[in-house]
């Protein structure tokens, strides 16, 4: 086991962890942070997207031990961001979730792509989500949420 | 969250929805979030081998007691699956292999640890002798004379087959045009994003099992465990939380379900499983997998005549509880006149048993593969006689003033104009411009294709459609529990699921409507066996037309109680009253229901004399025509094809479509999305291909191919409202509709952009290896013949 301490939505948290650990246990299991979701735990669906060290990134394929002295922010720590709030509203009003399952990882990357980029256009939100999977949506909703956040964000 | 606009009918205000917040703010709860002191976890021990004798499992020395094999988890019975028909095979699915294993993927055993990746590392440990057997794998050669079988003492590999014969076929032998085409819709899996996952425990202090479940209808799963495990249902309580897709997926019964909960009574404490994406590909619900052989008559006007051939179903090694596949093959046949004046059928139908994981459900049910079939070979007929594709439709399809009509096949189409949506879709996508630029040719080589297809969705169908189905059991009504409390709030508990469709919301408009109050005060409460009357759960389209018409009995049981209190409390007689804006209101003035809900819960003294306390009102619903009402629709489609790569661009993609009256058109529009890019994967990219000893290929998503957002256009939606005259209000079912015609129309489209030189495309996914090779060997012909 290795003690792991990791700079979780702004307090320290340590836990012992198995190296073979993932970031995505460690929060889920460790931590009881379950907005994170798992959908594939081989990287290819996005629904586990946490920032770490700000940049978004998919917690299933980082070990925990990989984290250790980093900064990780989940869904739960982003509840006061301004930014999470617009894109929030705008996925409400634009239907852009339906079961629900794959929206924390949704909002998280969309966030990221708000940040890197000013009012993305709808082709460019679809590129930057390719490796995202929603499998109610059909997208249409989650474009259409991204671009008009990016537009009040402007 | 935002508020709704204000508006005075709650039927058809895009109401946004209830659900959202939980799930915008990280707090949805699906099974995986669910934490129990003294909870550990499972992972299966799951065959290799495609078909084959278990020798000997050979557990770990040191953990021998945390690994279980079927005689450490027993006594279980066997329940029979599939229709209640003595011509369908019965096919004993143990919930861990008893001997012989019939799939790669099957359950041979459970290891038990208190988390996953140990659970994991012991599966690992466990040895497992096999011996292996002749497999089958496809399902034509698997009818062949010799060919190996499933199950030794069947006849033959087929669950069941059957045989349509309508009208005269005879008479299809002088047609004049006669055009024979194979057809297949490969294996996929359903793929909801949460992968299935149970949460097992006894309850020691109220004597019963409590089972977390991530499924589509937990009074039928209770059912089905009750008889799985030998306990009463009154000691049983499934409890679906948040639940992260269904699709069909999660509508059957499945052996890690009946797995799970055995262990839990055994051990006494929380066990869990919780599937990894390599097991839903491998092991849970695959579907569609149909193969046809058919033939298409027509006259020479274009008159379509008839349709002769085979059908066959992969249901691979099982069926599953309840109903197994064998609808697959009844409703293919039944939706193979498409809504077509099409008189002559005969069908030869195979439900074939192969070494594959066991076929179930999936958004459309075997429609995909009939709209497919039929809408192909409509526009094959078309090409024949050198005519526009959509005037051979319009041609034949059954026009507004035929409703109702009964196909050839039996089923009774009732309201709408189907060619209104015809029309509409042609104009939106611009049938004229799109054909200018076929003519023009494109700059960058890629030749343009514009496809239509036409679908039905038989939604809504009750108790007599099910009994002719031979259905184990017959979901012909559903049921709602509507409460007011004493502040005049209400609750409702609806025997449905929600898994995404949005019912808090949609349900919660139709109280209001029927209440005259606000849906904010109005809680809609599914997904628990312990508090929520019997229902059979979310699937076939069903939800909205027998839970919506449930619960408006539901808030007129009530408002009649309520008006007859507040007629009291006004002094008048009933008939002096009337019920608007939450308030009885009388000649005299009003009362509010808050205060006739008090007196009705906590100041009876209040009440008319000898009328009972409380407003409690149980309902059950069955629409008066329970063949089903029908949404239909036009799907319309542009593409560019790469001809040397077969790479497939949707540039265009519009529907036109009826779902009679619309409670809430923005969720009609997000389940007509949703179930277009699930269509898109059937039709461009999602594929479960086996080899030759039934190892599937497929089970990661880096060759399960899932549609991302870059491959799903934004659909035009155009509605028209035909209502239904059998449901309330009007409404007809929705949730499959988008799924059904995206195969066909995308095929049709491909089809048509290489029209000139005659390539066919008529096995789905069209992968770019499938599409370019189509073009090569079409090239070649037109070349050899030139």
């Amino acid at each position: 086991m290795t003690d792991v301490t990791i700079d979780l939505n702004g307090a320290k948290v340590s836990h012992a962890v198995e190296p073979r650990q993932t970031l995505a246990d460690f929060l889920r299991e460790l931590c009881g942070l379950t907005a994170t979701h798992l959908g594939c735990e081989h990287g290819a669906c996005g629904a586990c997207t946490v920032l770490v060290d700000a940049q978004a990134t998919r917690s299933c394929l980082q070990l925990a031990v990989m984290c250790d002295g980093r900064s990780v922010q989940t869904l739960e720590g982003l509840r006061n961001d301004p930014v999470m709030d617009v894109l929030k509203r705008h996925f409400h009003e634009c239907h852009a979730l339906q079961c629900g399952f794959c929206t924390p990882g949704m909002l998280i990357t969309a966030r990221d792509i708000l940040r890197r980029l000013v009012k993305p256009e709808a082709q460019t939100v679809r590129h930057e989500l390719s490796g995202q999977i929603c499998r109610c949506t059909g997208y249409a909703g989650i474009v259409d949420a991204i671009v008009a956040a990016g537009q009040e964000l402007a | 969250m935002a508020d709704h606009a204000a508006s005075d009918g709650w039927i058809g205000a895009r109401l946004l929805r209830k659900e959202d917040a939980r799930h915008l703010h990280g707090h949805g709860m699906f099974i995986a979030d669910i934490k129990m002191p003294g909870l550990q976890d499972i992972a299966f021990v799951r065959s290799q081998h495609a078909h084959a004798k278990v020798r000997q499992v050979t557990k770990p020395a040191d953990a021998a007691a945390q690994v279980f094999t079927l005689a450490d988890i027993g006594p279980l019975h066997i329940l029979e699956a599939g229709p209640e028909l003595a011509a369908h095979r019965h096919s004993p699915y143990p919930a861990l292999a008893d001997g012989r294993v019939r799939y790669v993927g099957q359950t041979i055993a459970a290891c038990m640890q208190p988390t996953r990746a140990a659970a994991e590392d012991l599966a690992d440990r466990v040895s497992v002798e096999m011996e292996e057997l002749p497999v089958v794998v496809d399902c034509i050669a698997a009818m062949r004379q010799g060919s190996p079988r499933v199950f030794e003492n069947w006849a033959d590999n087929a669950f069941i087959t059957s045989t349509v014969n309508e009208g005269k076929p005879a008479s299809l032998a002088s047609a004049p045009i006669r055009l024979r085409r194979q057809f297949r819709m490969n294996r996929q899996a359903t793929v909801s994003l949460e992968c299935r996952g149970s949460l097992t425990y006894w309850d020691h202090r109220l004597n019963e099992l409590v089972v977390y479940l991530s499924t589509q209808g937990g009074h039928v799963k209770r059912l089905g465990l009750s008889q799985a495990l030998g306990l009463p249902e009154h000691q049983i309580r499934v409890i679906a939380p948040d639940v992260g897709g269904g699709f069909g997926g999660k509508n059957r019964l499945m052996p890690e379900d009946i797995a799970v909960a055995a262990i839990a009574m055994k051990v006494g404490h929380p066990v869990r499983w919780i599937e990894d994406r390599r097991e839903h590909l491998l092991a849970s619900v695959h579907c569609r997998d149909h193969a046809y052989d058919l033939t298409i008559s027509a006259d020479k006007d274009g008159t379509l005549l008839g349709v002769e051939g085979d059908v066959y179903i992969d249901a691979g090694a099982y069926a599953l509880w309840p109903t197994g596949s064998f609808m697959e093959a009844s409703m293919a046949s039944r939706n193979l006149t498409g809504p077509y004046r099409i008189k002559h059928l005969k069908l030869n139908t195979f439900t074939v048993a192969t070494n594959k994981a066991p076929m179930g459900p999936y958004r459309g049910v075997a429609r995909p593969g009939a709209c497919f079939a039929i809408e192909r070979m409509v526009d094959e007929v078309a090409r024949e006689l050198g005519r526009e594709p959509f005037d051979l439709r319009k041609q034949n399809i059954v026009t507004a003033a035929e409703l109702p009509s009964r196909t050839a096949a039996g089923m009774r189409l009732d309201t709408g104009d189907y060619i209104a949506s015809l029309d509409m879709a042609r104009q939106m996508i611009d049938m004229p411009a799109i054909r200018k630029r076929q003519a023009a040719g494109e700059a960058d080589g890629r030749a343009i294709g514009l496809g239509f297809a036409f679908y039905t969705e038989q939604s809504g169908h009750g108790t007599v459609e099910w009994v002719k189905r031979k259905s184990r059991v017959v979901p012909g009504y559903e049921s709602a529990s509507g409460r007011m409390l004493p502040d005049g709030s209400v609750i409702f508990h609806v025997g449905v699921q929600n898994h995404g469709q949005g019912h808090e919301t949609t349900l919660a408009q139709i109280a209001a409507h029927e209440l005259t109050i606000d849906p904010s005060r109005i809680s809609i409460r599914y997904g628990d066996t312990a508090t929520t009357p019997f229902g059979f759960g979310t699937f076939a389209s069903r939800s909205i037309v027998f839970a919506g018409g449930a619960v408006a009995k539901s808030c007129r049981a009530l408002v009649e109680k309520i008006q007859r209190i507040g007629a009291h409390l006004l002094q008048t007689d009933v008939a002096n009253t009337r019920v608007e804006g939450g308030a009885v209101h009388g000649p005299s003035g009003k009362i509010s229901f808050a205060e006739i809900a008090y007196a009705a819960n906590v100041r009876q003294e209040h009440l008319p004399a000898g009328m009972d306390p409380l407003l409690d009102a149980t309902a059950t619903y069955e629409p008066t025509e329970t063949g089903g009402v029908f949404s239909y629709g036009t799907h319309a489609v542009v593409v560019a094809v790469e001809p040397d790569t077969g790479v497939v661009e949707i540039l265009d993609y519009v529907v036109a479509e009826d779902c009679g009256t619309m409670i809430n058109p923005m969720i009609v529009d997000g389940q007509v999305q949703g179930g277009i890019a699930q269509g898109i994967g059937t039709a461009l990219y999602e594929e479960i291909p086996y080899d030759e000893a039934g190892q599937p290929l497929a089970t990661s998503f880096a060759d399960y191919m899932m549609p991302c957002a870059p491959e799903i256009p934004k659909v035009r939606i155009g509605h028209l409202v035909t209502p239904a005259l059998a449901t309330e209000y009007g409404v007809k079912g929705l949730g499959e509709g988008g799924a059904i015609a995206p195969p066909a129309v995308i095929a049709n489209a491909v089809a048509d952009a290489f029209r000139s030189i005659g390539a066919s495309f008529n096995e789905t996914p069209l992968t770019p290896r499938r599409v370019s090779e189509a073009v090569d060997r079409a090239r070649r012909a037109k070349g050899a013949a030139a």
